[in-house]
């Protein structure tokens, strides 16, 4: 009882600080309010707009097997005789209109002139034997040329985003004709054409809305979305990591800004004091610990509801929402706890404060700000897991991306494990200290 | 007779590292009594304080308060005393209410029989109308009065006050002493450090003379006169330097010690009746001129100077 009184001393303390209430929920709800202006554009517009991508295409292929897509299922009602007619007609159709502006160039020198000269943002180069590869069931290999502005991350990922799609789609046809010929009688061939065909239209029909389909990030249980909230998923896959990674960073800060409290009472004098009181020094260092981790679960807590109620972020389903919190509230404190006992006095915080968490938290948060550069995002994978901060923005990613529980729980119990350790030698050092 | 007794200290050692901050400290104080713990700066008073209120473990030796020992029963001596720390240990975010609510929930008191002594504490430092405020927005000696009452919530036996008047006003001051006098009226124990001989004079029943570590004399006021064999001391002010009479003057016969502070000369004197006239005669054959003299009667002041050789001030 008397640990809880400590804990809810100091949490009063804490949260009647004005600075400690400014950096716990105002500044990351700023920070991410800030981003959400600038790439959401709300204040001219009142609504989402990406600026468009400019792409320039070379389509220099010469075609392959006569085949024709119904031109019903390609976005615009055109034909398309080559398989490159059939990229460029997707590119060029209204329900891409907004996110991209297509031009042509004659070669692929030219192609690749324009976005060294930066008149394009993209350059897409079909080679002369695109279809003739495609038709390939067996050997052939197409191969889209795709060649951007490497200062750019947005508009190349949104562009690589549709073409993934596109040439899955192909990828798919290809393996389901292989299958076919694989079992089709010699006689049967003749209708190979016409099998892919049919598995083109098939694949393109399942793409009626292409902008939406081809952008929206959403939880598998989640249901089909208009094109205005598609718009504004596309808004949240970028202002939804911002926000967990604020949270997380500020989480921290608050961890370890709360655990000082421990070594500020002892400077006040009151920590000495309350050992002359007939409560256990074990008592009152499990109220010091515990107001730590209950200060970091309001502030989390609080963030989850204001970030959903303010930028309508989806934290995911309920239970991996909380695995995640739970990550994030233990590594959090735990780590502050940690660092903190090795502190000598208060005097040190600017150490603790400008130094360990600045530069463990921007390593955490690296893959956040990767996410559009692939080789960024794939060192900022593996550099954000030496830190207990990036298990933690990670559990909450994978609940963002709508992961299985199991997959957030086998995170939640990697964060869990830093925890441990932290708080173990944490607890034994102002042990070793105070008892 | 030992059933009487609130504290008993027992030989107590502590050092830290070279420094032997106690050495052998042996004090008692019967119950309801004030003992006053007299030293300067650096003498070992906080240290035995600490050692008393089982902060600090000692080295050597032990203590009873109230019959528990401060080495096996530490949390039987933790509820039988309050402490008044020497510095201002509160939290200045929180009330006074708050906080005297927080420290008797440490003390182990709960619900309405806490609010209860709240309020009766409020009212006893004279804070019960400005109990909501924050303790940060009081003056400094608000918060010296919140700081004794903090100790007195759990109604103690035993309250151990650790210079509690160091750097207030002189109201405050004043304050703070009659409380002191008020406790020891309610059969309270007060065991009271401090470097002004005045308030120990004033409060105590018993006085124990703290230097290097050591208890150089421990009595009543009386009895530690005696040490001093009633000897007067007479603070003198010259035109000159008084380093260049010193000497001349230890041989005045009558002057039992001689010695220079703050550019006076302190003499203990047997009669200043007989050794003034001297002191003129001495001066004027050394062409100095006395520009003003103090006589006090014999003092704890007196009786530092005269264990120590040193000030108390010093």
């Amino acid at each position: 009882m008397k640990a809880f009184d400590i804990a809810f001393k100091d949490m009063t303390r804490s949260f009647r600080s004005f600075f400690a209430v400014v950096f716990m929920f105002v500044v990351p709800l700023m920070v991410t309010g800030m981003f959400y202006l600038m790439f959401g554009n709300i204040a001219q517009n009142g609504g989402f707009d990406l600026p468009r991508t400019a792409v320039v295409i070379a389509n220099l292929d010469e075609g392959g097997p006569e085949f024709q897509v119904n031109p019903k299922n390609i976005p615009g009602g055109r034909e398309a005789r080559t398989m490159g007619d059939l990229v460029v007609s997707i590119l060029e159709s209204e329900d891409l209109a907004d996110l991209v502006e297509v031009s042509f160039a004659a070669d692929a020198k030219s192609a690749r002139a324009a976005v060294d000269t930066q008149q394009a943002q993209v350059a897409l180069i079909i080679p002369p034997d695109f279809s003739e590869q495609f038709a390939d069931i067996e050997e052939g290999q197409a191969v889209i040329e795709f060649y951007q502005d490497p200062t750019l991350t947005i508009g190349p990922a949104v562009m690589r985003s549709i073409l993934d799609r596109f040439m899955d789609g192909m990828g798919g046809v290809k393996i389901a004709v292989n299958v076919f010929l694989e079992d089709a009688d010699l006689e049967d061939y003749a209708q190979t054409g016409i099998l892919v065909e049919q598995y083109l239209d098939d694949s393109l029909a399942q793409s009626e809305d292409a902008e939406a389909e081809l952008l929206e990030v959403r939880a598998p249980a989640s249901a089909p979305q208009s094109q205005d909230e598609s718009k504004q998923n596309l808004l949240l896959t970028i202002i939804g990591p911002i926000m967990g990674g604020m949270m997380v960073f500020y989480a921290f800060y608050t961890g370890a800004s709360t655990a000082q409290s421990i070594l500020k009472e002892e400077e006040e004098r009151t920590l000495p004091r309350l050992f002359t009181t007939p409560t256990p020094q074990a008592t009152i260092l499990t109220g010091k610990l515990l107001s730590v981790f209950l200060t970091v679960l309001v502030q989390v807590t609080v963030l989850l509801i204001a970030a959903r109620l303010f930028f309508g972020i989806q934290w995911g389903g309920l239970a991996s929402v909380v695995l995640a919190a739970a990550g994030i509230v233990l590594s959090a404190s735990s780590f502050g706890i940690f660092v903190n006992s090795f502190m000598k006095d208060t005097k040190q915080s600017g150490v603790l404060f400008g130094g360990v968490l600045t530069v463990t938290g921007m390593m955490g948060m690296i893959k956040i700000f990767a996410m559009n550069s692939p080789i960024a995002k794939q060192m900022g994978d593996t550099i954000s897991l030496l830190v207990p901060q990036g298990w933690a923005i990670r559990g909450l990613m994978q609940s963002m991306q709508g992961e299985p529980v199991g997959v957030v729980l086998v995170t939640t119990l990697a964060a869990l494990a830093w925890s441990a350790a932290f708080f173990a030698i944490g607890v034994w050092r102002f042990n070793r200290r105070y008892v | 007779m030992e059933a009487l007794l609130a504290i008993e200290v027992l030989n107590l050692h502590k050092s830290f590292g070279e420094n032997l901050a106690v050495q052998g400290v042996s004090f008692e104080v019967g119950q309801g009594e004030i003992f006053s713990l007299l030293g300067p700066n650096g003498a070992g008073k906080t240290t035995t304080i600490s050692m008393l209120s089982c902060l600090l473990r000692p080295d050597q030796g032990d203590a009873r308060i109230m019959g528990h020992s401060i080495r096996s029963d530490g949390t039987g001596v933790k509820s039988a005393l309050g402490v008044v720390p020497q510095d201002i240990a509160l939290y200045e975010d929180l009330t006074a209410r708050e906080n005297l609510s927080f420290w008797g929930k440490m003390y182990g008191l709960r619900g309405a029989a806490l609010k209860k002594r709240v309020d009766e504490v409020l009212d006893v430092i004279g804070l019960r109308e400005r109990a909501n405020e924050r303790v940060g927005k009081y003056s400094g000696g608000m918060k010296r009065r919140v700081n004794i009452g903090v100790a007195l919530l759990h109604k103690p036996k035993v309250i151990y006050m650790d210079e509690p008047t160091v750097g207030i006003d002189p109201q405050s001051r004043r304050n703070i002493l009659d409380s002191v006098v008020a406790l020891k009226e309610q059969g309270m124990t007060v065991l009271y450090t401090t470097h002004y001989m005045e308030e120990a004079q004033e409060l105590s029943n018993q006085v124990g003379i703290m230097d290097h570590g050591k208890m150089i004399a421990c009595g009543t006021h009386e009895e530690l006169v005696k040490l001093v064999g009633g000897q007067t001391r007479i603070d003198l002010t010259l035109s000159v330097d008084p380093l260049k009479v010193l000497e001349a003057w230890q041989g005045i016969e009558g002057v039992e010690h001689a010695s220079v502070e703050d550019g006076q000369i302190c003499l203990l004197v047997a009669d200043s009746n007989l050794v003034l006239p001297r002191l003129f005669e001495a001066a004027t054959r050394q062409s100095a001129r006395i520009t003003s003299v103090d006589i006090r009667e014999p003092n704890l002041e007196a009786v530092f100077l005269h264990l120590t050789g040193r000030a108390l001030r010093d």
